[in-house]
This record gives structure tokens, C-alpha cells and sequence, in this order.
């Protein structure tokens, strides 16, 4: 099968390839009903069979029955990472341990990992959330999907293996690592869906190359990435390179796994968030109070087909904003735009808060900066101020101060337009900052800590 | 006859400076004038050198923000009103100064607008432009 760059049929991609056609074109009021009605049960759920859980709601004041409307959601506890830490390894079972079939875990970057327990049930709705972005993507059963995950205790690789083989296609459980082993697998097993994260696609174009592996002429046509971010630039590099087209989709263990939300091919960076099995509300983090729609905020979710580990209101600490906004793939079900930010890095400077990933978009959209950048928090006399350290690249060094200072100035314009914050730029020498992977340590908060 | 000037963007801290004149010396460039000046963060440091465009390469292979820029080179006979009449005749030109230091000896560079301009401008003076292969020469 010979293939051109991009020339890859799209007519079932945009329109029609549906999983479950009737629950993904569900008119809004319906799907709505539908929330309501498994938002009851499963409050009743947590509320009957999680000590935890009673405990919360018998402190608030509130009974299952207090929940009428979908508003009332915001009378509920809120739930986050914590709670299971605090409940390690079972405590937040609501089914008899013999119940569960299986455990998957989330590495913790302290101490105790979080265990998180699946019903029969639970796997089976898991799944289907996963057969849906799979088939967003353009996937149908007669796809060959070679799985570049490892397997194990992380959500990925038997989140996506079982929800593709839901869907019919050819499941090639290949696992992590052997790049050699892997071209051979695509090339001989015609492989049309490879399920990788970025970084991982990206040795793997590398490796291909330098061995004269002919992206052009494998059947490979989807990528299904995760389990780390993947930057616009990456994606179409990766597209580029191995002639393909990538999705990303999102989800976290804490909730059964990927499947929460996937990238349709119409709306390219938007993922439709499985609402019949998912309700989400979008939060100001600093005050907990709901957001309208379209501002960006912490997504919450409460899974509604959760049986094993219910979870009510769950704190992603990510951010991101929703539109229900019909998509011109047909499907009614909200989208939430990528996730770029965590709350965790979230910064607040005079009342407002504001992100390194912010500030790192502007950055990168303007010429002659390097994106190396530092953000400075200090505070003088009660007044908080915040410095942009920010490399001059040496093509827009032009032996003037005065375009040096207009150039300074168009930054701090930028960052002001983005930030809704003042900040003080200092153009610094080319490779004078610290060359690190992590985001944390590019801020230095000077503050001092009430 | 215009004279290449090499400027580095360079922040204010100490030891800053004394790296490129370590590179300079590094390459067996030598330094014929130089102006250092900031505006409190970061300063341009611009320098008259004898191999500049060798400067130019090995700052730049150091990942500097550094680049070339063109000057007039004068030489002014060492006495009192000479720096005022070259100074006239420029301004007679209607030419804009924006900035100007002197190098060894009394040669000042000055940096305009229009180098070109400027040049031809004060070809009709009795004024001493100095050439690059002077510049480089011992003087």
C-alpha cells in the first residue's frame, strides 16, 4: 500500500465513524437527563458504601436525595489525590475486594503510588470510552493496532489495548521498547494504528531513518498518543515524518485511565469529553467557584458509571476550558481544549493568576528570543513584581539601544496582553539561563510566604 | 574607507566584559578602541579592533549576541579645536551623530546614519578618514 504525505482518506475520519452513534450524537437536553440521573446514583453509591465518602456528606449536611438538579452537583465533596493517599490501598472500595478484577496504579512522585480498583463493569465502560477516541481518530475495526505502551501497572497500555479490541481491531501487543523489533512488526504486520507516546514516535522516526525504514510505504496512518504531552510542533513533526495523522487524548488514573476525553479530527487540539460517563465542571481553583462557559479553569470530574472506586468530584489540578458548541464531526458531547497547565503551577502575582506556560507561548511567538526564560517573583514594599528573564537571540542583536529597548518594551507589551499583568523584562545573554527540562525551575519566587 | 566595528550585547555584571576581551586574546585579536555603555541591565560594548571580522566569527561561535556595524575612523591632529571642526563639519552635512568615542592616538570613530553619506561628506574637509588596514597596521 503506497501512501502520500496527508493524502490519507479522511471521508469516514470527519464524519459517520462513531463507536456508538446514538450516545455521541445524544441532543445536549438528553444527555443532560442522563447525567442527572446517573449523578443520583452514584452520590447514593459513595454515599452508602464509602465510609469516607458518608463521612464527607454527613459533615456537609447533605443526603444523596439533596441532589435534584445537575447544579446540586456543587453541594457534593470534593475529592483529590489525597483522599486516596490517605485511604492507601483500598479504602475507597465500595465493592467487595472479590468483585474487583483488576488494579492499576499511578506512580506517585512521593512515597505510596495510588491504587485505583476496577469492577467488571467499570472495564467495560473503560473501554467503551476508549473505542470512542480511537474511532474519533479515525480508527475502525479493520485497523492493525500495534501498542508501543508498556503494559503493566499504568493506566495506557491496557487502557488503549482493551478499548481497541472493543472496537474490532487487531490487537498487536508489541509493549515498550525494541525500536527494531517495532519497524519490523509495522512493516510485516501492514500496522495502520500506532499507540506511542510522542517521544517514543519520535525515536522511532529516527531509528527508522538511520535504518532506511520507508515511512512512505508502511501502512501506518493513525497515531493514538499519550502518557506525556505532546506540544503542536511535536504532533506535526511527528505527522510529517512518519506521514500519519495523531490524536491525543486524555485521562488520569484517579478516573479508570485514558478514555476521558479524545481529539476528533475535526476539531483539531479540542477532545470531546465522554459525557455520559463524565461530568465535568470547570472551577476557579483559587476560590472553588464554578466558571462560565469557555473560561479556563480546573476541570472536575465526576466518572458516572463508577463502580469499584467511585469518585465524586475529583480535582484534576488541570487546567483547561469546555465549549458545548456543536463540532462539525457531529458530536454533541462537550469539548475541552488541551490540557497545558497544571494549577500546581500556577502563580499568583497582585490577585492574578498567571502560568509559565503563558508566559512561555508568548515567548515563542516572538522572533529573536531564545525559549530559555526565567520568571522572578519578588515583592517591594507589598507591591509584587514579576521579571521576565529572557535570552536575546544574536540575529536580533543590532548594535542600538534604541531598537534593543523597543524590542524589550514589544515583549512586556505582549506578556501584559497575556498576562493582564505588568511584568519587567530583562533581556539577558544567549546560554546565560540554566538549561533545565523541569518547569519548576524556571520560577524563583523571591516572595515572602505569609 | 569605513571601519568595521564589532558590538556584543552584554549584560551589566562584573567579569562580563573581561570574557570577550579573554576571547579576543584567545584569537590574537588586538583592541584599538573600545566604548562601553549601559542602560542599567544590560550595556552594548563596541570595539575598533584589527581583525574584525575574525572577532565576528569566533563571538559568534560562542553563541554571542554580537554583530558588525560601520564606522568612520578619523584621525585628528593634537590640538585644541580639531575634535570641534570635524564635529562642524558633520553637522554643516546635516548629519546625525549617534554615538562617537576615540581610540588610541587621537583617532575617534563615529557611528551615523548613512556611513556612506557621511563619508563622502567629509571627503571634501580637511579631515583624516583612517582605513581599515590602518586600523589594523600598528600605528
Amino acid at each position: 500500500m503506497l501512501k502520500s504525505t496527508h493524502e490519507i482518506d479522511m471521508t469516514n475520519c470527519l464524519q459517520g465513524n462513531y463507536f456508538d452513534p446514538e450516545i455521541e450524537t445524544l441532543p445536549r437536553e438528553e444527555i443532560r437527563r442522563m447525567q442527572l440521573e446517573k449523578l443520583q446514583r452514584q452520590a447514593a453509591w459513595a454515599f452508602e458504601r464509602v465510609p469516607w465518602y458518608r463521612e464527607r456528606f454527613l459533615a456537609l449536611g447533605i443526603k444523596p436525595e439533596d441532589i435534584r438538579a445537575l447544579e446540586d452537583v456543587r453541594r457534593l465533596p470534593f475529592t483529590d489525590k489525597q483522599a486516596l493517599r490517605d485511604t492507601y490501598p483500598f479504602g475507597l472500595c465500595a465493592i467487595p475486594l472479590d468483585e474487583v478484577v483488576r488494579l492499576h496504579a499511578s506512580s506517585g512522585t512521593t512515597g505510596k503510588p495510588i491504587v485505583v480498583g476496577y469492577s467488571r463493569s467499570d472495564l467495560d465502560a473503560w473501554s467503551d470510552c476508549v473505542a470512542r477516541l480511537a474511532a474519533m481518530a479515525g480508527v475502525t475495526r479493520a485497523d492493525r493496532v500495534q501498542m508501543a505502551f508498556g503494559y503493566g501497572m499504568f493506566t495506557g497500555g491496557f487502557g488503549l489495548h482493551y478499548g481497541c479490541e472493543k472496537l474490532g481491531c487487531m490487537m498487536i501487543p508489541a509493549g515498550s521498547g525494541n525500536t527494531e523489533r517495532h519497524l519490523m512488526m509495522i512493516a510485516d504486520y501492514k500496522t495502520t494504528v500506532l499507540i506511542s507516546t510522542p517521544s517514543y514516535a519520535l525515536h522511532m522516526c529516527e531509528v527508522g531513518e538511520s535504518l532506511g525504514f520507508d515511512w512512505a510505504k508502511s501502512g501506518l496512518r493513525v497515531g493514538l498518543f499519550g502518557g506525556e504531552p505532546c506540544t503542536p510542533g511535536m504532533k506535526r513533526e511527528i505527522e510529517r515524518r512518519m506521514r500519519i495523522v495523531c490524536t491525543d487524548n486524555y485521562g488520569l488514573t484517579e478516573v479508570n485511565g485514558p478514555g476521558v476525553s479524545g481529539e476528533c479530527l475535526f476539531s483539531r487540539d479540542c477532545q470531546h469529553i465522554a459525557e455520559d460517563h463524565y461530568l465535568w465542571e470547570i472551577i476557579d481553583p483559587a476560590t472553588n467557584e464554578p466558571l462560565p462557559e469557555g473560561q479556563e479553569g480546573e476541570l472536575v470530574l465526576t466518572p458516572l458509571n463508577k463502580q469499584a472506586f467511585p469518585m465524586l468530584r475529583y480535582r484534576t489540578h488541570d487546567l483547561t476550558r469546555i465549549t458545548t458548541e456543536p463540532c462539525g464531526c457531529g458530536r454533541t458531547h462537550a469539548r475541552m481544549s488541551k490540557v497545558r497547565a497544571r494549577t500546581d503551577d500556577m502563580l499568583i502575582v497582585r490577585g492574578t493568576n498567571i502560568f509559565p506556560s503563558q508566559v512561555e507561548d508568548v515567548l515563542t511567538g516572538i522572533q529573536g528570543l531564545a525559549p530559555h526564560y526565567r520568571i522572578v517573583l519578588d515583592n517591594d514594599a507589598g507591591m509584587d513584581r514579576v521579571t521576565v528573564m529572557v535570552e536575546l537571540q544574536p540575529d536580533a542583536f543590532s548594535d542600538s539601544f534604541e531598537q534593543i529597548d523597543h524590542f524589550r518594551h514589544h515583549i512586556v507589551d505582549r506578556l501584559r496582553q497575556a498576562l493582564l499583568v505588568t511584568p519587567s523584562v530583562k533581556l539577558v545573554e544567549p546560554g546565560s539561563i540554566e538549561r533545565t527540562t523541569g518547569k519548576s525551575r524556571r520560577v524563583e519566587d523571591n516572595r515572602k510566604k505569609p | 574607507m569605513a571601519v568595521s566595528q564589532i558590538s556584543v550585547f552584554l549584560e551589566n555584571h562584573p567579569g562580563h566584559l573581561k570574557n570577550i576581551l579573554d576571547v579576543f586574546e584567545l584569537s590574537g585579536i588586538n583592541v584599538r578602541g573600545y566604548s562601553a555603555s549601559d542602560t542599567g541591565d544590560y550595556g552594548i560594548a563596541r570595539f575598533i579592533l584589527d581583525k574584525p571580522d575574525l572577532a565576528l566569527d569566533v563571538l559568534r561561535a560562542r553563541g554571542c549576541a554580537a554583530t558588525l556595524a560601520q564606522v568612520l575612523c578619523i584621525r585628528l591632529p593634537d590640538k585644541a579645536g580639531e575634535l570641534a571642526r570635524v564635529m562642524e563639519a558633520i553637522s554643516d552635512a546635516g548629519i546625525n551623530v549617534i554615538y562617537s568615542y576615540s581610540l588610541i592616538s587621537t583617532i575617534i570613530a563615529i557611528h551615523v546614519d548613512d556611513t556612506a553619506f557621511a563619508e563622502a561628506a567629509l571627503q571634501n574637509q580637511p579631515v583624516e578618514l583612517v582605513s581599515q588596514d590602518e586600523i589594523s597596521k600598528i600605528l
